[in-house]
């Protein structure tokens, strides 16, 4: 299949908008202040969020949506990881395609009810004031109300930002969502980016021996190598997105991107840590917020058994 | 973001994948010396008898002229036809003849692109030196200027199939008063004149790829000066712009299958794969498939921009250590039967796969170009 994998305008005024919109009200820094954890500041700012209408993106018009496809959802999804924003807000782009009826559609696609991911037999993640859960089983995924799961709130766990609700009794099992699985990608994507970005920043402007460190090979071609995996995991996550649906084989595309994208996340938020040294050890430094989250995220949808399989069948 | 199909590109592809069907060599490919020469010259003479000779060379030129997508779609069915690689051509054909279509004057470009085209010469190239390696610029081979000729003195040296070759693209310095880029000039040089010598490199393949030339007063015509005398670096960066990221497809489709292969292998073992292989085997598919993707967004760069940047070196970079990740994959996971140099030859393969993190910029040089051209970081210490 031939595509052409740079964004055209349309897409590319979606990306700006969304990067812009975040970049202004969700900062990656709004996680210093614990007031704004477990979502609480994408909720406090839930209307404008809903205002950009990214919940019906993907959908079609006859169906309320905007008729656009996953390659925007993608977009999206990877703006969203580059800021940190609780996995939330991307539970909701994915929830209208899952509910049942038109009713529940409607309003998830509006935001006036909310959703959250959960992990498969474990967690749900910043449940705060939400009505839907996507949650994730042996078949794959499924929207369930919130009121039927019996949940008990636990102490944290490894992402300090998130909060953690135990799900007592099995999840159930649901429909294939390999669309799900590439925006999972698109996320841990963006924190790929975000790393490699901060870490070349840092590099430019922190002085030892009397010069940046990034004049450093060291520090340089670990850098490089950041910008290497995460070029890897994005293209090929948007590589899936372009051609999902399109009678290839989507399950081992959104494998693929979904192995890529984890190695990427998780070794250049490691790396982003070592290139801050002292820095990157303190909490003050957000350098450990992308590598709890990425930790976090790679937890959700399908196993990595199951992505084996398909990319060794 | 979209799928680009129209009825042109499916009727391209058909008619690719037909003349390819009929016409890819049964034979295998010779590995080494005058045979393996041959075999590339004849099979560029069927190429060029069929039509499809010079994909990416404009018509003007004798080339097929093809767009970026279907040079795109012709790799891939090459690939998938079994095509062999370019081989002896491959300079003629993507460095040396672009370098002439961009640069040569059109005496130079009636008299040397046609034996390109079809077939009957073909070219290597004469950059590197012994002191000259990553470090190019610093070359030290002397072209002093003698009446209406350029007398050559010094060596070159990872000159691949020098042995086997008719021309050479050589890059001198013509003014001992210049450093570095400039004072330079890119000169057509005859490997049969007198007083050059060609040795044959043996590599650690056990292949004579590669060669030494020594130049002992080698006397090439001013008339073989390609672009202006002492402007040999521009003249050798002009090609830049032909590079669309399409030349490595039919690479990056030939590891995928090498990956389909090491898979099919492990798994129809006795006792079958276990989670840490199939694990193995997982991360090195999704990195072939990253690769193609990474190629297509290369490909769709270039339908955008008009020289493409130093983006390119990612891939390369991704492409140069994965070809290593996947040809020692079959050693960690098929065991001693690997080690065994008959059937599909994995030593072969593992062996001589190294050259593709070395040769045309090492990985180091690769990550420095990518960490000051791609992120802006600063240059290290100055060259001098």
């Amino acid at each position: 299949m031939i595509v052409d994998l740079i964004p055209d305008e349309d897409q590319s005024a979606i990306e700006d908008t969304i990067v812009s919109f975040l970049s202004d009200v969700l900062p990656v820094e709004r996680l210093r202040d614990a007031a704004n954890h477990g979502g609480a500041a994408e909720t406090a700012v839930w209307s404008q969020l809903c205002e950009l209408g990214l919940f019906g993106l993907g959908l079609p018009e006859e169906q309320g949506g905007l008729g656009l496809g996953l390659p925007e959802e993608a977009l999206v999804a990877r703006a969203l990881g580059r800021k940190l924003v609780s996995p939330g807000v991307l539970s909701q782009l994915c929830a209208p395609h899952l509910a049942a009826d038109e009713a529940t559609r409607d309003t998830l696609i509006s935001g006036e009810a909310r959703a959250a991911f959960a992990i498969a037999d474990g967690y749900v993640l910043d449940g705060a004031g939400t009505d839907w859960v996507v949650v994730f089983g042996p078949g794959g995924a499924s929207l369930r109300a919130r009121g039927e799961l019996t949940l008990a709130m636990t102490e944290g766990g490894l992402d300090h930002t998130m909060t953690f609700e135990r799900i007592e009794g099995g999840a159930g099992t649901g429909q294939p969502a390999l669309r799900i699985e590439v925006l999972i990608a698109a996320y841990l994507v963006g924190i790929a980016q975000a790393t490699t970005d901060m870490a070349v920043d840092y590099a430019k402007t922190r002085e030892q021996f009397g010069q940046p460190i990034g004049a450093f090979q060291a520090i340089k071609h670990s850098c490089a190598d950041m910008a290497t995996r995460a070029s890897a995991a994005d293209t090929q996550t948007l590589y899936a997105a372009t051609v999902f649906g399109a009678g290839g084989d989507d399950a081992v595309e959104a494998a693929a991107a979904r192995v890529l994208a984890k190695r990427a996340a998780l070794d250049n938020a490691k790396a982003n840590i070592q290139t801050h040294g002292g820095m990157g050890f303190t909490a003050e430094c957000d350098a450990h917020l992308f590598l709890k989250r990425a930790m976090v995220m790679d937890m959700l949808g399908s196993d990595a058994r199951a992505r084996r399989a398909a990319l060794t069948a | 973001m979209k799928i680009v199909e129209s009825a042109e590109l499916r009727e391209f592809r058909e008619q690719c994948r037909d003349w390819l069907a009929d016409n890819v060599p049964k034979q295998p490919r010779p590995d080494d010396g005058e045979p393996m020469r041959d075999f590339d010259l004849a099979w560029q003479a069927k190429q060029f008898a069929g039509g499809w000779a010079g994909i990416n060379w404009p018509k003007e030129y004798g080339g097929r002229g093809a767009s970026v997508l279907e040079q795109l779609i012709w790799h891939e069915e090459y690939a998938l036809a079994g095509g062999p690689p370019s081989g002896c051509m491959f300079v003629s054909l993507s460095h040396a003849g672009p370098t002439l279509i961009v640069s040569g004057n059109e005496e130079q470009k009636a008299r040397y692109l046609p034996t390109i085209l079809n077939g009957t010469e073909n070219w290597c190239q004469g950059f590197s030196e012994p002191g000259a390696g990553s470090d190019l610029a610093s070359l030290k081979t002397r072209g002093e200027i003698q009446g209406d000729e350029l007398v050559i003195k010094g060596t070159k040296i990872w000159t691949t199939y020098g042995q086997l070759a008719r021309w050479q693209e050589l890059l001198i310095r013509t003014d001992p008063g210049e450093t570095r880029h400039r004072g330079l000039t890119w000169v057509i040089c005859d490997m049969q004149a007198p007083g050059l010598e060609v040795r044959p490199i043996r590599t650690m393949a056990g292949l004579e790829h590669f060669a030494q030339c020594f130049y002992d007063d080698v006397r090439i015509p001013l008339k073989n000066v390609v672009g202006e005398v002492n402007q040999g670096w521009k003249t050798a960066m002009t090609t830049l712009g032909f590079e669309r990221g399409t030349g490595t497809v039919a690479h990056q489709i030939e590891l995928a299958t090498r990956v389909d292969r090491v898979i099919e292998a492990v798994k129809s073992a006795p006792g079958g794969a276990d989670e840490a292989q199939l694990e193995m085997l997982a991360v090195l598919k999704s990195e072939v498939m990253a690769l193609r993707s990474m190629t297509a967004a290369s490909i769709s760069r270039g339908l955008h921009e008009a020289v493409p940047g130093a983006e390119g070196n990612v891939v390369a970079l991704y492409f140069g250590e994965l070809t290593r990740r996947v040809n020692a994959a079959a050693f960690d996971l098929l065991g001693p039967h690997s080690l065994e140099r008959s059937g599909y030859d994995y030593p072969a393969h593992f062996l001589e796969c190294f050259k593709w993190a070395i040769g045309g910029g090492t990985s180091e040089i690769r990550r420095n170009t990518i960490g000051e051209r791609v992120l802006g970081l600063p240059k290290g210490p100055k060259a001098v």
